[in-house]
């Protein structure tokens, strides 16, 4: 099995942070390739378990105006690499939906070329770690023409000794004039054992963009905590509920009800979220 | 004359001038055992700084290059010279040093800075520092400034740089460390004793004025107990087609309940390589602050670090870099909470023109034993052409759930809705954009130490009214 690096941070930085690559063997990828014409419109569900081939690429290529859903989640308590490698053609637009249940050891590195005038990704992540999990996300938002969009939303939540790197880039590059790309995380750390790193990068090639991320991460505020106390709510059921509200961000766009069930089912929610 | 009104780039004619050297003073280029050797005779090293420069160098010699950060392949070691034999001892009276360097010094407004609101001065021409003076109140309270070298030497301090020289920056940390520890020369030393404020800054300017060049001064700043210091840096050098090297390196020992303030004014010509490395360690509810400007070099790497060592320390960085055309320039900042209830706040600005180059690179680092810390960082870049390049790399690396940390940052350019605002209430466009860049700056720029160095009012660098060409 050849041992290959992955989820290289485009502009490299500190190299005891241990951020600018991933390093897996890995044996040959299953490649799946997607691509809709013009004006199409189709929603994909992808969802990786335990007996899922752990080494995936997946090409998805938008046309003109063409619009695309796609969901993967990814419940294994394993090994796995996937790579998604997107582009975007004028006014094409994705919505990516990713859950994250457990991780085991993932790697997850998502490409999404904004090559055409007036495109939009729209990303929006979940993630629930526990246990010994590693999860390693490197997303890259390239905007190459004009008045392209993106806007990244992660959530997270960390509990036992659980590791997670995520990395998001917005890389305006030049000639995406009037381009704008947003990006946030919030990462909510329920063990003294956790170790969560946020990467969040903007390259900025062009004049006329607008770029802006934000990051939170930390434990619930103790005023919070007071205030939901003083309501009767036990500290307990305090985090789960704030726990399943983060990962609701990404679950609540899944759409799909039996794979929404699915999800509810491998994170001990039951078959609902109520 | 109506006069025009553009977002200038970096006036250096001030510091542009220079003095013809004699080249019989230059030691041989490159790094090597000799030349190391002649270093330590040239100033007297005691034995054990001998070795420790040969241990560098062996250092050196195996470390790799960085692999990130700005290019620095222009930069060829073999063609700098490390050390520049002094044409005077070190000075207390500038009546005594020698006029050419006086001169420059006269220039740069230092002496007048010193007299009029400086608690004591150091100035350094290429490798040596030539005045060094302190006025005698300060001294009187116990404060210790002086040179590097003269410590060294000097029974009541020999020991104290002997146990921190190089302890918070070792050699084994990066290439131009363990260059830093095989060449170093000239710099200052500061300890100030327990309960001693400092109400009037310290200052050291560094100044290089040969071409082909590196400086390598250390600074050393002790603080004990409950004190206070506010220590100013600055340094320049005239342009030349050589390539120049700046690989300083500033220690910082924050004692409990100390506050120390640590303002750099960094404006070197556009053929310079400012790989300086600056570490604070601060114990239980110490400060360190810096704050710091950026706008000279043709590349710099520059991330001062402030390990938060002590339950309750706190840290704040305040800085402004300005990459105008040629230039590089690769800074932020490094901060390790090691300890409960630690706080830092980092807050920076960064504008690119004329084909300018910034990054902003920073690391915030919570370990486990952190438990309550807070954390936040901002940053802002300021695009203001289409032929530059501004980068953002921030990492949050954070290993106990029992703390806060927040991260913001924003990319973009002069809004329109801005300008149209204040053109219709009667600015011209020019005015418009000049007025929100010069805000823009301003919560960093009015951190800066204006007042007590001639020079900073014109490395600000938001130069805003001139001719449009």
């Amino acid at each position: 099995m050849a041992t290959e690096r992955l989820n290289i941070l485009p502009v490299p930085t500190f190299a005891s942070l241990g951020v600018n690559w991933a390093e897996r063997s890995v044996e040959m990828y299953e490649t799946e390739t997607i691509a809709l014409n013009a004006g199409d419109e189709q929603t994909v569900i992808r969802y990786a378990d335990a007996d899922t081939y752990p080494f995936r690429n997946l090409y998805i290529s938008l046309g003109a105006g063409a619009k695309m859903k796609l969901v993967q989640v990814f419940d294994r308590a394993a090994r796995c690499v996937s790579r998604l490698n997107v582009s975007l053609d004028e006014s094409a637009e994705l919505e990516l939906v990713q859950v994250y249940i457990g991780g085991g050891d993932t790697v997850s590195e998502i490409v999404a070329r904004l090559d055409g005038a007036g495109s939009r990704f729209k990303a929006v992540i979940g993630c629930a770690l526990d246990g010994d999990d590693s999860l390693d996300i490197d997303l890259i938002a390239e905007h190459r023409g004009r008045k392209s969009l993106s806007e990244i939303n992660a959530a997270s939540v960390l509990s036992g000794s659980s590791n997670k790197i995520f990395k998001g880039t917005i890389d305006f590059k030049n000639g995406s004039s009037g381009a704008k790309g947003s990006e946030h995380e919030n990462a909510l750390l329920l063990g003294n054992r956790v170790r969560n790193r946020t990467v969040p990068v903007i390259l900025c090639d062009e004049e006329n963009v607008e770029g802006n991320h934000g990051a939170t991460i930390g434990r619930l505020d103790e005023k919070h905590i007071f205030y939901m106390r003083s309501r009767g709510m036990s500290e307990d059921k305090i985090y789960e509920l704030m726990a399943r509200s983060k990962l609701m961000q990404a679950i609540g766009r899944v759409g799909d009800r039996e794979v929404k069930a699915r999800i509810y089912n491998s994170l001990g929610w039951g078959d609902t979220d109520e | 004359m109506k006069e025009k009104t553009k977002v200038g780039d970096i006036d250096r004619s001030l510091y542009d001038f220079r003095y013809e050297e004699d080249e019989r003073d230059f030691f041989d280029s490159g790094i090597t055992p000799g030349i190391i050797g002649e270093i330590s005779d040239e100033k007297n090293d005691p034995d054990w700084m001998r070795e420790f420069r040969l241990r560098s160098l062996e250092i050196y010699n195996r470390t790799p290059m960085v692999k990130w950060g700005a290019s620095i392949e222009g930069l060829d070691i073999d063609n700098i010279v490390t050390y520049i034999r002094p044409k005077t001892r070190m000075n207390t009276d500038w009546d005594n040093v020698p006029e050419n360097i006086k001169e420059t010094f006269e220039r740069l407004g230092i002496p007048k800075a010193e007299r009029e609101s400086l608690a004591g001065v150091g100035a350094q021409y290429d490798s040596e520092l030539v005045y060094h003076n302190v006025r005698k109140e300060v001294a009187q309270s116990g404060v210790v400034y002086t040179d590097l070298e003269s410590a060294m030497h000097d029974p009541r301090y020999a020991g104290i740089i002997r146990s921190h020289f190089m302890k918070l920056v070792p050699p084994t940390d990066h290439k131009f460390a363990a260059l830093h520890g095989a060449v170093w020369s000239g710099g200052s030393f500061v300890y100030v004793p327990k309960n001693v404020h400092l109400d009037i800054p310290l200052q050291s300017y560094f100044r290089l004025n040969a071409k082909g060049a590196g400086q390598f001064e250390h600074t050393l700043i002790i603080l004990e107990e409950n004190s206070y210091l506010h220590f100013i840096e600055g340094c320049s050098a005239p342009k030349y087609y050589e390539a120049g090297l700046h690989a300083g390196c500033v220690e910082l020992f924050v004692g409990e309940g100390a506050s120390l303030r640590y303002s750099t004014i960094e404006n070197w010509s556009k053929n310079m390589y400012n790989l300086n490395t600056k570490r604070a360690l601060v114990q239980k509810n110490g400060r360190i602050e810096w704050v710091s400007g950026s706008f000279g070099s043709h590349v710099s790497y520059l991330y001062p670090m402030s390990i938060l060592n002590g339950e309750g320390a706190s840290a704040e960085f305040t800085g402004i870099t300005f990459a105008g055309e040629g230039q590089d320039l690769d800074t932020g900042a490094k901060i390790v909470h090691n300890a409960p209830n630690t706080s830092s706040y980092m807050n920076t600005k960064s504008i690119s023109k004329s084909g300018g180059r910034s990054t902003f690179r920073s690391a915030v680092v919570v370990s486990e034993n952190a438990a309550g810390a807070k954390s936040s960082v901002n940053c802002e870049s300021l695009m203001l052409d289409n032929i530059s390049r501004s980068d953002t790399v921030p990492v949050i690396d954070v290993k106990t759930d029992n703390c806060d940390v927040g991260h913001e940052a924003k990319i973009g350019r002069i809004s329109d809705e801005a300008v149209f605002y204040l053109t219709s209430r009667g600015l011209s466009e020019e005015d418009a954009r000049a007025m929100i860049v010069r805000g823009f700056a301003d919560n960093v720029s009015k951190e800066l130490p204006l007042e007590y160095a001639v020079e900073m009012n014109n490395l600000i660098g938001l130069e805003m009214h001139g001719s449009v060409g």
